[in-house]
Protein backbone atom coordinates (compact mmCIF):
# COMPACT_ATOMS: atom_id res chain seq x y z
CA UNK A 1 0.00 0.00 0.00
CA UNK A 2 2.32 2.99 -1.26
CA UNK A 3 1.00 6.63 -2.14
CA UNK A 4 2.02 6.01 -5.71
CA UNK A 5 -0.84 5.48 -8.09
CA UNK A 6 -2.58 1.80 -8.48
CA UNK A 7 -4.89 0.31 -10.80
CA UNK A 8 -7.72 -1.50 -8.87
CA UNK A 9 -6.63 -4.34 -11.33
CA UNK A 10 -3.61 -5.02 -9.44
CA UNK A 11 -5.74 -6.29 -6.38
CA UNK A 12 -7.34 -9.33 -8.08
CA UNK A 13 -10.91 -10.28 -8.04
CA UNK A 14 -12.96 -7.86 -9.59
CA UNK A 15 -11.91 -6.37 -12.71
CA UNK A 16 -12.30 -2.52 -12.51
CA UNK A 17 -12.08 -0.80 -16.00
CA UNK A 18 -10.47 2.31 -16.06
CA UNK A 19 -10.24 3.83 -13.27
CA UNK A 20 -6.01 4.64 -11.45
CA UNK A 21 -6.32 6.72 -8.29
CA UNK A 22 -4.70 7.89 -6.06
CA UNK A 23 -4.68 6.63 -2.49
CA UNK A 24 -3.35 8.96 0.46
CA UNK A 25 -1.10 7.00 2.42
CA UNK A 26 -2.83 5.93 5.81
CA UNK A 27 -1.86 7.27 9.16
CA UNK A 28 -0.72 4.73 11.57
CA UNK A 29 -3.54 5.15 14.32
CA UNK A 30 -1.86 2.70 16.72
CA UNK A 31 -0.30 5.55 18.73
CA UNK A 32 -3.14 7.39 18.71
CA UNK A 33 -5.15 4.48 19.96
CA UNK A 34 -2.53 4.13 22.66
CA UNK A 35 -2.95 7.57 23.75
CA UNK A 36 -6.67 7.24 24.19
CA UNK A 37 -6.16 4.32 26.20
CA UNK A 38 -4.00 5.52 28.35
CA UNK A 39 -6.13 9.04 28.61
CA UNK A 40 -9.60 6.86 29.28
CA UNK A 41 -7.64 5.08 32.26
CA UNK A 42 -6.11 8.38 33.38
CA UNK A 43 -9.27 10.06 33.55
CA UNK A 44 -11.05 7.01 35.45
CA UNK A 45 -8.58 7.61 37.93
CA UNK A 46 -8.81 11.25 38.37
CA UNK A 47 -12.64 10.45 38.68
CA UNK A 48 -12.48 7.71 41.27
CA UNK A 49 -10.22 10.16 43.21
CA UNK A 50 -12.04 13.27 43.31
CA UNK A 51 -16.02 12.44 42.89
CA UNK A 52 -16.20 8.24 43.73
CA UNK A 53 -15.86 5.18 42.55
CA UNK A 54 -18.95 4.77 40.89
CA UNK A 55 -18.91 7.92 38.32
CA UNK A 56 -14.71 6.31 37.56
CA UNK A 57 -16.66 2.48 36.68
CA UNK A 58 -19.60 4.47 34.81
CA UNK A 59 -17.02 6.23 32.87
CA UNK A 60 -15.11 3.00 32.31
CA UNK A 61 -18.09 1.05 31.28
CA UNK A 62 -19.13 3.52 28.98
CA UNK A 63 -15.84 3.21 27.41
CA UNK A 64 -15.84 -0.05 26.94
CA UNK A 65 -19.35 -0.89 26.05
CA UNK A 66 -18.52 2.29 23.10
CA UNK A 67 -16.05 0.50 21.94
CA UNK A 68 -17.65 -2.86 21.70
CA UNK A 69 -20.02 -1.54 19.82
CA UNK A 70 -18.01 0.40 17.37
CA UNK A 71 -15.83 -2.64 16.54
CA UNK A 72 -18.71 -5.30 16.68
CA UNK A 73 -21.03 -2.67 14.20
CA UNK A 74 -24.01 -4.25 16.36
CA UNK A 75 -27.09 -1.86 15.39
CA UNK A 76 -30.42 -2.81 16.74
CA UNK A 77 -31.92 -0.86 14.57
CA UNK A 78 -30.77 -3.34 11.62
CA UNK A 79 -31.43 -5.76 13.62
CA UNK A 80 -34.93 -4.35 13.57
CA UNK A 81 -35.04 -3.30 10.03
CA UNK A 82 -32.79 -6.07 7.59
CA UNK A 83 -35.28 -8.96 8.01
CA UNK A 84 -37.86 -6.45 6.04
CA UNK A 85 -35.36 -4.49 3.81
CA UNK A 86 -32.83 -7.62 3.12
CA UNK A 87 -34.32 -10.35 4.65
CA UNK A 88 -30.80 -10.46 6.48
CA UNK A 89 -31.66 -11.51 10.26
CA UNK A 90 -27.99 -11.94 11.24
CA UNK A 91 -27.69 -8.78 13.63
CA UNK A 92 -31.22 -10.15 14.53
CA UNK A 93 -30.00 -13.48 15.92
CA UNK A 94 -27.04 -11.51 17.38
CA UNK A 95 -29.36 -9.23 19.52
CA UNK A 96 -31.51 -11.93 20.58
CA UNK A 97 -28.21 -14.11 21.49
CA UNK A 98 -27.02 -10.76 23.58
CA UNK A 99 -30.55 -10.93 25.23
CA UNK A 100 -30.47 -14.28 26.37
CA UNK A 101 -26.92 -13.95 28.05
CA UNK A 102 -28.37 -10.90 29.81
CA UNK A 103 -31.73 -12.93 30.59
CA UNK A 104 -29.34 -15.14 32.52
CA UNK A 105 -26.74 -12.72 33.56
CA UNK A 106 -29.88 -10.41 35.08
CA UNK A 107 -31.54 -13.29 36.87
CA UNK A 108 -28.22 -13.90 38.68
CA UNK A 109 -28.25 -10.45 39.91
CA UNK A 110 -31.82 -10.13 41.28
CA UNK A 111 -31.71 -13.89 42.55
CA UNK A 112 -28.70 -13.11 44.23
CA UNK A 113 -30.41 -9.87 45.93
CA UNK A 114 -33.44 -12.07 46.48
CA UNK A 115 -32.10 -15.09 47.95
CA UNK A 116 -29.92 -12.47 50.94
CA UNK A 117 -33.08 -10.37 51.69
CA UNK A 118 -31.70 -7.40 50.07
CA UNK A 119 -33.87 -5.16 47.74
CA UNK A 120 -34.06 -6.46 43.98
CA UNK A 121 -32.21 -3.76 42.14
CA UNK A 122 -33.61 -2.51 38.73
CA UNK A 123 -37.04 -3.05 40.06
CA UNK A 124 -38.09 0.42 38.64
CA UNK A 125 -37.81 -0.59 35.17
CA UNK A 126 -40.49 -3.14 35.74
CA UNK A 127 -43.67 -0.96 33.98
CA UNK A 128 -46.94 -1.23 33.15
CA UNK A 129 -47.33 -2.87 29.71
CA UNK A 130 -50.40 -1.52 27.69
CA UNK A 131 -51.32 -0.39 24.05
CA UNK A 132 -49.17 2.79 24.57
CA UNK A 133 -46.17 0.34 24.80
CA UNK A 134 -46.91 -0.89 21.20
CA UNK A 135 -47.38 2.68 20.18
CA UNK A 136 -44.19 4.13 21.52
CA UNK A 137 -42.58 0.85 20.16
CA UNK A 138 -43.52 1.62 16.65
CA UNK A 139 -42.92 5.52 16.59
CA UNK A 140 -39.24 5.00 17.93
CA UNK A 141 -38.83 1.96 15.09
CA UNK A 142 -39.77 4.90 12.65
CA UNK A 143 -37.69 6.93 14.07
CA UNK A 144 -34.67 5.09 14.79
CA UNK A 145 -34.69 4.30 10.79
CA UNK A 146 -34.91 7.87 9.77
CA UNK A 147 -32.26 8.78 11.93
CA UNK A 148 -29.98 6.14 11.10
CA UNK A 149 -29.38 4.30 14.23
CA UNK A 150 -31.21 3.94 17.75
CA UNK A 151 -29.54 5.71 20.62
CA UNK A 152 -26.36 3.89 21.00
CA UNK A 153 -25.71 3.91 17.36
CA UNK A 154 -26.13 7.42 16.80
CA UNK A 155 -23.79 8.56 19.69
CA UNK A 156 -21.21 5.54 18.50
CA UNK A 157 -21.50 7.19 15.22
CA UNK A 158 -20.95 10.91 16.50
CA UNK A 159 -18.04 9.42 17.87
CA UNK A 160 -16.68 7.82 14.77
CA UNK A 161 -17.51 11.37 12.92
CA UNK A 162 -20.05 10.92 10.59
CA UNK A 163 -21.61 14.60 10.29
CA UNK A 164 -25.62 13.60 9.76
CA UNK A 165 -26.12 11.79 12.79
CA UNK A 166 -24.81 15.08 14.75
CA UNK A 167 -27.80 16.15 13.77
CA UNK A 168 -29.52 13.22 15.08
CA UNK A 169 -27.66 13.22 18.22
CA UNK A 170 -28.77 17.30 18.61
CA UNK A 171 -32.80 16.52 18.29
CA UNK A 172 -32.47 13.05 20.10
CA UNK A 173 -31.53 15.50 23.12
CA UNK A 174 -34.30 17.34 22.38
CA UNK A 175 -36.79 14.96 21.90
CA UNK A 176 -35.40 13.28 25.36
CA UNK A 177 -35.86 16.86 27.71
CA UNK A 178 -38.91 17.17 25.95
CA UNK A 179 -39.98 13.83 27.28
CA UNK A 180 -38.60 13.62 31.16
CA UNK A 181 -40.84 17.51 30.99
CA UNK A 182 -43.88 16.30 30.17
CA UNK A 183 -43.33 12.06 31.40
CA UNK A 184 -45.42 13.01 34.42
CA UNK A 185 -48.64 13.17 32.34
CA UNK A 186 -48.08 10.78 30.00
CA UNK A 187 -47.36 8.19 32.83
CA UNK A 188 -50.63 9.64 34.68
CA UNK A 189 -52.90 9.25 31.69
CA UNK A 190 -51.29 6.50 29.65
CA UNK A 191 -48.82 4.59 31.59
CA UNK A 192 -49.92 3.39 34.86
CA UNK A 193 -52.66 2.07 32.48
CA UNK A 194 -51.80 -1.25 32.73
CA UNK A 195 -50.62 -4.13 34.09
CA UNK A 196 -47.11 -4.53 34.94
CA UNK A 197 -45.59 -8.40 35.27
CA UNK A 198 -42.40 -8.93 36.11
CA UNK A 199 -41.82 -12.79 35.17
CA UNK A 200 -40.47 -14.29 38.62
CA UNK A 201 -43.95 -13.68 40.39
CA UNK A 202 -45.83 -15.35 37.57
CA UNK A 203 -43.46 -18.61 37.00
CA UNK A 204 -40.93 -18.12 39.63
CA UNK A 205 -37.17 -17.61 39.38
CA UNK A 206 -36.46 -21.19 37.50
CA UNK A 207 -39.53 -20.88 34.96
CA UNK A 208 -39.09 -17.01 34.22
CA UNK A 209 -35.67 -18.26 32.84
CA UNK A 210 -36.94 -20.57 31.34
CA UNK A 211 -40.03 -19.13 29.69
CA UNK A 212 -37.94 -16.10 28.27
CA UNK A 213 -35.36 -18.01 27.03
CA UNK A 214 -37.67 -20.09 25.16
CA UNK A 215 -39.05 -17.02 23.60
CA UNK A 216 -36.41 -16.00 22.73
CA UNK A 217 -35.41 -19.30 21.10
CA UNK A 218 -38.45 -19.43 19.06
CA UNK A 219 -37.60 -15.46 17.67
CA UNK A 220 -34.37 -17.20 16.81
CA UNK A 221 -35.36 -20.21 14.84
CA UNK A 222 -37.97 -17.59 13.28
CA UNK A 223 -35.39 -15.13 12.39
CA UNK A 224 -33.38 -17.72 10.83
CA UNK A 225 -36.11 -19.58 8.99
CA UNK A 226 -37.00 -16.19 7.47
CA UNK A 227 -33.88 -15.27 6.11
CA UNK A 228 -33.51 -18.43 4.55
CA UNK A 229 -36.90 -17.86 3.02
CA UNK A 230 -36.37 -14.68 1.69
CA UNK A 231 -33.21 -15.54 0.17
CA UNK A 232 -35.23 -18.71 -1.66
CA UNK A 233 -37.69 -16.17 -2.85
CA UNK A 234 -35.84 -13.51 -4.08
CA UNK A 235 -33.73 -16.66 -6.44
CA UNK A 236 -36.70 -16.77 -8.28
CA UNK B 1 -18.05 -4.31 -23.05
CA UNK B 2 -19.20 -4.39 -19.02
CA UNK B 3 -19.74 -1.30 -18.22
CA UNK B 4 -18.87 0.29 -14.64
CA UNK B 5 -20.78 2.37 -12.27
CA UNK B 6 -19.98 4.84 -10.06
CA UNK B 7 -22.09 5.43 -7.04
CA UNK B 8 -21.72 8.42 -4.74
CA UNK B 9 -23.35 7.89 -0.98
CA UNK B 10 -21.15 9.72 0.99
CA UNK B 11 -22.85 11.37 3.89
CA UNK B 12 -25.75 8.87 3.87
CA UNK B 13 -26.54 7.33 6.82
CA UNK B 14 -27.91 3.07 6.48
CA UNK B 15 -30.18 2.09 5.15
CA UNK B 16 -29.94 4.71 2.44
CA UNK B 17 -27.00 3.46 0.44
CA UNK B 18 -28.26 -0.20 0.38
CA UNK B 19 -31.87 1.22 -1.03
CA UNK B 20 -29.25 3.08 -3.83
CA UNK B 21 -27.24 0.03 -4.48
CA UNK B 22 -30.34 -2.08 -4.68
CA UNK B 23 -32.04 0.47 -7.56
CA UNK B 24 -28.74 0.94 -9.59
CA UNK B 25 -27.91 -3.07 -10.12
CA UNK B 26 -31.52 -3.49 -11.02
CA UNK B 27 -30.86 -1.70 -13.74
CA UNK B 28 -27.62 -2.82 -14.66
CA UNK B 29 -26.81 -6.25 -16.72
CA UNK B 30 -24.97 -9.26 -15.70
CA UNK B 31 -20.98 -8.55 -14.98
CA UNK B 32 -21.33 -4.84 -15.02
CA UNK B 33 -19.32 -3.36 -12.25
CA UNK B 34 -21.24 -0.93 -9.32
CA UNK B 35 -19.04 0.97 -7.23
CA UNK B 36 -20.10 2.51 -4.28
CA UNK B 37 -18.88 4.88 -2.35
CA UNK B 38 -19.84 5.27 1.24
CA UNK B 39 -18.41 6.95 4.52
CA UNK B 40 -21.10 5.33 7.10
CA UNK B 41 -19.69 2.35 8.80
CA UNK B 42 -22.78 0.35 9.14
CA UNK B 43 -23.09 0.68 5.27
CA UNK B 44 -19.78 -0.75 5.08
CA UNK B 45 -21.02 -3.67 7.00
CA UNK B 46 -25.09 -4.21 5.32
CA UNK B 47 -24.20 -3.35 1.88
CA UNK B 48 -21.07 -5.97 1.13
CA UNK B 49 -23.37 -8.44 3.68
CA UNK B 50 -26.40 -8.29 1.72
CA UNK B 51 -24.89 -7.90 -2.25
CA UNK B 52 -23.26 -11.51 -0.89
CA UNK B 53 -26.30 -12.66 0.36
CA UNK B 54 -27.90 -12.20 -3.12
CA UNK B 55 -24.78 -14.00 -5.28
CA UNK B 56 -23.04 -11.19 -6.59
CA UNK B 57 -18.93 -10.73 -6.37
CA UNK B 58 -18.31 -7.97 -3.49
CA UNK B 59 -14.91 -6.41 -2.79
CA UNK B 60 -14.35 -3.61 0.01
CA UNK B 61 -11.38 -1.23 -0.27
CA UNK B 62 -10.60 1.17 2.51
CA UNK B 63 -9.62 4.47 0.01
CA UNK B 64 -9.34 6.85 3.27
CA UNK B 65 -9.72 6.90 6.85
CA UNK B 66 -13.66 5.99 7.16
CA UNK B 67 -14.17 5.76 3.64
CA UNK B 68 -14.71 2.85 1.28
CA UNK B 69 -15.52 1.79 -1.82
CA UNK B 70 -17.89 -1.34 -2.19
CA UNK B 71 -17.12 -2.70 -5.75
CA UNK B 72 -20.17 -5.23 -6.89
CA UNK B 73 -19.94 -7.13 -9.49
CA UNK B 74 -23.34 -8.35 -10.80
CA UNK B 75 -23.24 -11.76 -11.00
CA UNK B 76 -27.54 -12.61 -11.98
Amino acid sequence: MGDQPQTANSEGGIRRSTRTRTRKKKKNQIPLGILAFLLIVAIGIILSLTVGNNVALFWLLGSVFGFILQRSRFCFTASMRDPYLTGGTNLTKAVLTAFAVTTIGFAAIKYGAFTRGLPIPGQSYVVPISLATAVGAFMFGIGMVIAGGCASGTLMRVGEGFGMQILSLFFFIVGSLLGAAHFGWWKLNFIVRGPSVFLPDVFGWVGAVIVQLFIIALLWIAADKWAKRKNVSDGH
Amino acid sequence: MSKEVELDCMGEACPVPLIKCEKALEGMDVGDVLICQIDHSCAMKNVPEWAREQGHNVEIEEVDDGEWEVIIEKVK
